[in-house]
């Protein structure tokens, strides 16, 4: 009775583990997930942006009067140069205008003002918000009245953050924001002038506020693409793709490692509920002996199951729930997660249904094996199992099956593949999905009949490896990963490859090892012989404990892997030093001084990134006049204006994507170029791009393509050439220097004494935006991974420990035959050593090879760690050990008339 | 010899208290074969494994061969056992997983400190026992007489002084069950060891030279009588029934 309590706690435990580490890990993710997803959005202030050097034409208007049908909100931003003075003083400085509809503009963040006033009342007809360093040029505070194009406005604030401040121009001279109304009552948008118009543009929001998915983002940018030819069209991804890209890796992350939670918890359940039903056998048989039906018995045993995994659902779910009200409280003080996390209904209603039904599920196999009970056992209790047949039985009943292993496996990946292209985020999938695989449920047992094959059994391990793919095909339908699906693809085929192989490896060491055993047996020392018998134990389920811990292992350190890997990107991603302060129009003549001054102000924390630029437009591409140049959503124009520069390396932030850098002393006129341009004027490594500037010409090669990570400055210039090409053209530099946000006024000031006509951006709030939100995702991934490792470990240790109840008789007797605790320890030490070490090979093997995989998909480098490696190998042997010798304790402590009475 | 002394056993179940046994004292001299009899829950399971160290008694001693074992640590306890008795339970409980000839072998590999080889004595006990063609058989692979023949063998290989026996015919039917009782008896004669054993029948008892009965937790009856010679066997018992 007092066993039995334990084990029904036991499966409760697994169930609840597996359901918090569920819910915890999707709820979260869920959440924190909305709130990345505006955050990224903020730094373009939209979804999309498509930026043109013209008025669009009639035409054009007109599709984008449909494109606003559809419920896409759109608002124009236009830039433009303009003088501007104080109507004290004479003297007009050049400005960067920004008008904008402020009942629309930002769609995403917000532009921040000092004093704190909403945008629409700081640009009334009459009135303007203006950069800082406009006031200290003009020498004019907040209230003051500032001419801009014939007209007077009244400054009713100065802007302290524009979100989108990294992906508009980078214009020289200071930023005047202004009403469309206004600029258009200006008179500046005359027919000639340079202004860029960009088109904003914002999906509707999900009913629960998320914003557009990525596959209506890239739908609308194909129409966009189609409608706007000679418009740059970019999304939000693209503004930061650091940013984007860790946030890619950390929805597949978490997909990958809510997956993780789910398998193992079912694994918990499957080896706890089979450790409870083999308890039960003698119960059954006795049912069975006084006329009880199978179907009878299974009914009792299936309503057990359900309520247990009802009630093991109940308490993940509070666990879970409890996890992520204690997370906000184990952060640093200085990362402000957004604190929206709500119990998420919906993640509840989830964690509950995948709790209950991969119980039910994982305890078909054994309630099926109530019907091979024979009341006879009762009589004979040590014959339950075929003997020593055992692992042959292993090995057949899994070449037996693998054949319909793989038909299932195949049929799944298939429909889930073709529904969720046809009829994206539906529920579609999951039901075709779900007839599917119960058609091959009863498919299958009707071949197998004619296999002359255990037909239940088939139809259980179908059925089981059709309702994990459903459950993991409704997990990544669901918010948590709509644009992760390799992800699960990837797991699933892994799980499933490794499954197979594990069980065919475990079947084939044990084999070797019998075999190994059989010739030597009785030259071996008793203990390690009796140990290695011991894997043999009738109704020990060594293969299946070897698989189950060889699979929980490789779990687990796939997700450790690949958490490692995307984590130490994530942290270059957002290191501290990443320049937030731009600096526009240094003269070549001031830029030793510059140096000078940058290196004596005290708010600089890193060496500041200088860059040369020359002036040039591109005459031709491969020979081809730019004139009549073939171009992809590139305006023609702006081939007048590029700036080139040089660098004898890859400059920081930048990577090579296709061909090689130069040598730096390189004379041939040779040129890197970044993908994205290359893909615009349609170049590749090779082609040749002719630049003018001044009188000369450059015949370039193009021998470079790159990508840069838009955290740096040179990722300013898209044409990097060798020194030795521009070393004759007139020359201006761009900078960038990380400052103290705090003291980004006092370098202005400075700046501003010094070289009064150098123009200074300052995004040190939109990076240090950047910075935290990427900070989160690498502390949300580290304590998810971490819990996730735990509920693992957990899991696999109490399915470790599941299997002492069958130790207990074999302890009871080594002890009358007088063996010794120390000695009974010793021969389970052998016995899970092999286990664990076993399992931990396989496991540690497939977990890099995944992991590898995985990572290559999401651009994150794979790094071998040789001795982490060893070391989990090691940690799973003595993890497997102790967690023996911990279950073991209080068999090995009793008295053994206890024990003897207990049977 | 094992002398009992005083020896009270109580279990303590939620408020109330169970007296097991209620005081026993009795000893037995080296060699004697004492069957202990009683109705079913009179104690005598229970003062068997008082008997071999399985348990702790709530008052009183038992000592084997001059040793007072009762309140031994557990470590110590085991040590003990696998010296000085040898236990033949009613349901056999071999070690699954180890051959007929290694069951036999493990009191051996747990207890000995010579390095005597164990394996002829375990070869030559499991031949005496008629298994000699058996012996890398599993126990599944071996019917209830034949699992209880080895666990004789297992029982005497370390040639214990004392050999308790907890009806350990019980589970098989008369014929097996009569050819077990004679291998116990012979292999007690030719190895001069103490025997207890505890059984329900009267005809099997008449074969032991004292009978102790048990009623409530108190002897009852403990008289001596001249055995009787061993039981006359079938030939057909011999061989492997019911495998
Ligand atoms: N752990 C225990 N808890 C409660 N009662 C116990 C316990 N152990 C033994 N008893 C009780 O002690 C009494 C004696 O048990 P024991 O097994 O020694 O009897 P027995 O003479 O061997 O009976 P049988 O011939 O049926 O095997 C029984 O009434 C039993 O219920
Ligand atoms: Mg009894």
């Amino acid at each position: 009775m007092h066993a039995s309590r334990g084990k029904f706690l036991f499966v409760l435990l697994s169930v609840a583990i597996g359901v918090a580490a569920l819910t915890g890990v999707r709820g979260f993710s869920a959440s924190f997930r909305t709130s990345l997803l505006l955050r990224a959005r903020s730094i373009m202030a939209a979804d999309l942006a498509a930026r043109m050097g013209q008025q669009p034409t009639p035409g054009q208007l007109k599709a984008l009067e449909d494109v606003r049908a559809t419920g896409v909100v759109e608002t124009t931003v236009t830039e433009t140069m303009s003088m501007a003075s104080s109507p004290k003083s004479p003297d007009p400085i050049l400005v960067a205008l920004k008008a904008v509809d402020p009942a629309l503009y930002p769609f995403y963040g917000q532009v921040e003002l000092a004093p704190a006033i909403r945008l629409q009342t700081a640009l009334g007809p009459h009135s303007v918000a203006v950069g800082d360093d406009l006031l200290l040029r003009l020498g004019l505070h907040v209230g003051d009245d500032l001419k801009v194009g014939g007209q007077i406005f009244r400054i009713s604030a100065t802007v302290v953050n524009e979100p989108d401040r990294l992906s508009g121009a980078f214009a020289a001279g200071p930023r005047v924001f202004i009403s469309r109304e206004s600029l258009a009552s200006t008179g500046l948008l005359a027919p000639g002038n340079r202004a860029s118009e960009r088109f904003l543009f914002k999906l509707p929001p999900s009913p629960d506020g998320r914003p557009g998915s990525d596959t209506a983002v890239e739908a609308l940018k194909a129409k966009l693409v189609a409608m706007l030819p000679d418009a740059q069209v970019t999304d939000y991804r693209e503004t930061n793709p650091a940013l984007t890209q860790g946030l890619d890796q950390a929805t597949s992350l978490l997909s990958l490692m809510s997956l993780v939670a789910l398998v193992l918890g079912a694994v918990g359940v499957a080896m706890a509920m089979r450790a409870h039903l083999r308890q039960r056998l003698d119960t059954i048989a006795i049912m069975k002996s006084l006329g009880a039906r199978s179907s009878q018995i299974m009914k009792i045993y299936l309503l057990q199951t359900l309520l247990l995994g009802l009630a093991g659902g109940v308490l993940g779910v509070l666990f879970g729930a409890g996890v992520q009200l204690a997370f906000p409280l184990v952060l640093p003080k200085t990362i402000n997660i957004p604190t929206d996390f709500l119990i998420q209904p919906r993640a509840i209603a989830v964690g509950l249904f995948a709790g209950v039904l991969t119980t039910l599920l994982f305890t078909l196999p054994p309630l099926l094996d109530i019907r091979s009970v024979r009341p006879s056992l009762i009589l004979r209790r040590d014959t339950e199992s075929e003997g020593s047949a055992e692992t042959v039985g292993i090995f057949t009943h899994f070449v037996g099956r693998l054949p319909w292993l793989l038909i299932a496996f195949i049929v799944t990946l298939f429909s889930v593949r073709i529904v969720q292209h046809r009829w994206p985020g539906h529920g579609l999938a999951l039901m075709l999905e779900a007839v599917c695989l119960f058609a091959a449920a009863a498919f299958g047992p009707w071949l197998a009949i004619k296999a002359r094959k255990n037909p239940w059994q088939i139809g259980a391990f179908l059925l089981i490896l059709g309702g994990l793919a459903v459950i993991a095909t409704a997990l990544s339908e669901t918010p948590l990963a709509p644009d992760a699906p390799r992800v699960g693809e990837v797991f699933s085929v892994g799980l499933v490859l490794v499954l197979l192989i594990l069980l065919g490896a475990s079947a084939g060491v044990l084999a070797a090892l019998k075999f190994f055993l059989n010739h030597t047996r009785l030259h071996l020392p008793s203990s390690l012989r009796h140990g290695l018998a011991n894997l043999y134990r009738p109704g020990n389920p060594s293969a299946a404990l070897l698989a189950a811990l060889g699979m929980g292992v490789m779990q687990i350190m796939t997700v450790f892997l690949v958490q490692q890997a995307v984590v130490s990107q994530l942290h270059i991603t957002a290191a501290p030093n990443l320049p937030n302060v731009f600096l526009v129009d240094i003269a070549n003549s001031e830029i030793d001084g510059m140096r000078k001054l940058l290196k004596a102000q005290p708010g600089i924390t890193a060496e500041p990134e200088l860059v040369p630029l020359a002036a040039s437009r591109i005459e031709a591409i491969n020979g081809v006049p730019a004139a009549t140049a073939n171009l992809r959503n590139f305006s023609r124009r702006m081939l007048r204006s590029t700036q080139l520069t040089w660098s004898d390396a890859p400059p920081a932030g930048t990577r090579v994507v296709a061909g090689a850098w130069w040598k730096p002393d390189e004379s041939r006129p040779q040129v890197a170029i970044s993908q994205r341009m290359a893909e615009r004027l349609g170049v590749t490594v090779g082609s040749t791009i002719t630049f003018a500037a001044q009188d000369s010409h450059i015949d370039a090669t193009v021998v470079a393509l790159t990508s840069a990570n838009g955290q740096h400055v040179f990722s300013r210039a898209d044409y990097i050439l060798p020194h030795a090409s521009l070393s004759s053209l007139p020359i201006i530099w761009d900078g960038g220097v990380h400052v103290d946000p705090a003291r980004v006024s006092q370098l202005q000031r400075a700046l501003y004494q010094a070289y009064p006509t150098v123009t200074i951006i300052n995004v040190a709030q939109t990076i240090e935006t950047v910075r935290t939100v990427v900070l989160q995702i690498t502390y949300v991934i580290q304590f998810l991974a971490g819990f996730s490792i735990f509920a693992g470990v957990v899991i696999l240790a109490s399915s470790i420990a599941g299997t002492k109840y069958r130790r207990l008789r074999e302890v009871v007797v080594l002890k009358t035959l007088g063996a010794t605790r120390g000695r009974i320890a010793g021969i389970f030490s052998i016995e899970f050593a092999v286990l664990g070490l076993v399992a931990g090979v396989v496991g540690i093997f497939f977990a890099n090879l995944i992991a590898q995989t995985l990572l290559h998909q999401l651009n994150v480098a794979y790094d071998a760690h040789w001795l982490l490696n060893l070391g989990t190998l090691a940690g799973t042997a003595v993890l497997t050990v102790v967690t023996g010798w911990v279950a073991s304790h209080r068999v090995l402590g009793q008295k053994p008339l206890e024990v003897l009475r207990e049977e | 010899m094992i002398v009992v002394d005083g020896l009270r056993k109580s279990i303590r179940n939620g408020a109330r208290t169970v007296d097991i046994l209620r005081g026993l004292d009795f000893s037995v001299p080296r060699g004697e074969f004492v069957a202990i009899m009683g109705a079913s829950g009179s104690g005598k399971s229970t003062l068997l494994g008082l008997l071999a160290g399985l348990d702790t008694p709530s008052a009183g001693n038992v000592s084997l061969n001059g040793t007072a074992i009762s309140y031994l640590p557990e470590d110590r306890l085991a040590q003990v056992r696998g010296k000085t008795v040898g236990f033949v339970f009613q349901s056999y409980q071999l070690i699954p997983t180890l051959t007929a000839l290694e069951n036999v072998l493990l009191p051996h590999e747990l207890n000995a400190d010579s390095d005597a080889d164990g394996l002829p004595r375990a070869r030559q006990l499991l031949t005496s026992v008629g298994l000699g063609d058996r012996m890398d058989h599993y126990p599944v692979q071996l019917s209830g007489g034949e699992q209880q023949r080895v666990a004789l063998a297992r029982a005497f290989v370390l040639h214990p002084p004392i050999v308790l026996a907890d009806e350990p015919t019980g589970n098989l039917d008369t014929t097996n069950g009569a050819h077990v009782l004679q291998l116990l008896l012979e292999l007690n004669r030719s190895e001069g060891t103490t025997l207890v054993l505890v059984t329900h029948d009267p005809m099997l008892a008449d074969y032991a030279t004292r009978r102790i009965v048990l009623r409530d937790g108190l002897i009852v009856s403990d008289e001596r009588s001249p055995a009787r010679p061993e039981p006359a066997l079938s030939a057909s018992a011999a061989v492997p029934v019911g495998g």
